[in-house]
């Protein structure tokens, strides 16, 4: 099942966009759909995490922001992808350099650190047209978890 | 106003998480409960019924706030607690240090 390419170009609404439009895939999922709702709010956890991060953190230089999203559902496994054309960065070696360096109750620098914890297979590359690509995957029935330190 | 505060009593209060405690409203968030912990609150029930996402800088100023009350011998407890918080409970598996109740009510009776 693919539910669709949806395009933004506002980093002031893009955030609510995309929560209005997995409220909407969580109502068909209730409504007996075969699609797991914890996996879908997994699903937008991950994606709410890289786009607050592409928000805060990313450089577009003078261009016009173009976000896409893309959601397709295969079985048991959701697949995300989402575009960008930011300057971007190298993904891997930021979660290498987080890795065992998280302080007990953190404040912050969790966000990467919980989309990788949350999926599988996530991976972030540039692509034709000066854009960038993430994708990553969901599996129903996981139990991930990103291991914070409670104790001081 | 994405945070609504009920006191219980002197030192125990609801705050009524709205849609999002996210990267937008952690820094409003923090300084509430700093302001009220000054006032002499301790004990925080946090509301989540109506909540729709909880992401990692919100979680961030849950645990700034824990990190305030815990040595006044306070606690944050988590009550009425949506799907979507739930998982980002169970990823970061933060009931190890939040209590959950099923509503604000029960939070309340095991509190005040």
């Amino acid at each position: 099942m693919n539910l669709g390419t949806h395009r933004f170009s506002d980093l002031g609404t893009v955030i609510d966009r995309v929560h209005a439009l997995f409220s909407g895939w969580e109502e068909f999922a209730l409504s007996g759909a075969e699609v797991d709702v914890q996996a879908l709010c997994r699903v937008k956890l991950a994606a709410h995490e890289w786009l607050a991060n592409l928000v805060q953190h990313a450089t577009f230089d003078a261009r016009c922001p173009e976000i896409s999203l893309q959601l397709r559902i295969e079985g048991d496994r959701i697949d995300c992808t989402i575009e960008d054309n930011s300057d971007g960065f190298d993904l891997e070696e930021q979660l290498m350099q987080r890795n065992g360096l998280i302080e007990p109750y953190p404040e912050r620098g969790m966000g990467l650190l919980m989309l990788n914890a949350c999926t599988d297979e996530l991976d972030y590359q540039p692509v034709d047209d000066n854009k960038n690509r993430l994708t990553f995957t969901i599996t129903v029935n996981k139990d991930p978890w990103l291991e914070i330190p409670f104790h001081t | 106003m994405n945070f609504q505060i009920e006191p219980c009593n002197q030192e125990t209060l609801v705050v009524k998480i709205e849609k999002a405690l996210d990267f937008r409203n952690a820094a409003e968030f923090k300084t509430l409960c700093q302001d009220q912990v000054r006032s002499g609150a301790k004990n925080f029930i946090l509301d989540f019924s109506d909540t729709g996402i909880l992401d990692s800088t919100g979680l961030g100023s849950i645990f700034s706030l824990y990190r305030q009350v815990s040595p006044l011998n306070g606690q944050v407890v988590f009550a009425a607690v949506s799907r979507p918080v739930q998982v980002v409970v169970q990823l970061t598996r933060t009931y190890k240090v939040f209590r959950q109740f099923p509503s604000v009510d029960a939070a309340r009776e095991a509190l005040v």
